[in-house]
């Protein structure tokens, strides 16, 4: 599955980049991205845990099932308002 | 129920949005709340905060806020304005007014907006130092 991921607020300086393109085996999910995600992206890892996931717009949790051409972005807590 | 979602990187006019204001004949309460920028971040000197969104997404959680108002309560009309990019220490970052028939629901439903949009809408800001 070929995958667009996304990274907002600290974490495109932490990633060196705004986006990225991953592939992961067909019936994947978001920790399987996650997981191959930290292998390149090392410095993300350590962020593991207060990570928030969407997929599309809206948030998932890390057992969801990503389809091929999913958009994923990854994102530090919101700090809106 | 009207609703009106602006993410800008303009200043906020309140002026404006108070002249655009649509009463109406059942309308008993409105109230808007702005949130502005203070001067320290962390106990630290800014002179500002830098706002950024997921705009889409962002678009897309606050339509999911607005339909939990409506849902819950009678408003009549949410209008919601975000600053993004740098908004200097004593500009509004947001503002927000909702108009329902009686006070309790629109001060719930105003409160409840903004207590949630804390928790679920993508945007982030970023301390801008002084000097």
């Amino acid at each position: 599955m070929r995958l667009r991921v996304q990274f907002y607020s600290y974490f495109k300086e932490l990633a060196g980049c705004a986006e990225t393109e991953e592939l992961l085996p067909a019936g994947g999910t978001v920790e399987g991205l996650l997981q191959q995600l930290y292998g390149r992206f090392p410095r993300l890892a350590r962020l593991e845990r207060s990570t928030l996931v969407a997929v599309g717009v809206e948030y998932q949790g890390r057992d969801y099932v990503l389809k091929d051409g999913d958009e994923v972005s990854l994102f530090p807590p919101v700090q809106g308002g | 129920m009207r609703r009106h979602l602006t993410l800008t990187n303009r200043p906020i006019d309140e002026a404006a949005l108070l002249s655009q204001r649509q009463m109406s004949e059942t309308a008993g309460a409105v109230v808007s709340f702005v949130g502005v920028v203070r001067g320290q971040e962390e106990g630290r000197p800014i002179s500002g905060l830098e706002y950024e969104a997921f705009a889409r997404m962002a678009e897309h959680q606050f339509e999911r806020l607005f339909d939990e108002l409506e849902k819950r309560w009678p408003v009549e009309s949410v209008r919601l304005i975000h600053r993004l990019g740098a908004v200097k220490v004593g500009e509004a970052a947001l503002w927000v007014e909702v108009m329902a028939p009686h006070r309790a629901e629109a001060f719930a439903a105003c409160q409840r907006l903004i207590d949630e949009l804390k928790r679920f809408v993508p945007i982030w800001k970023k301390p801008i130092s002084k000097g």
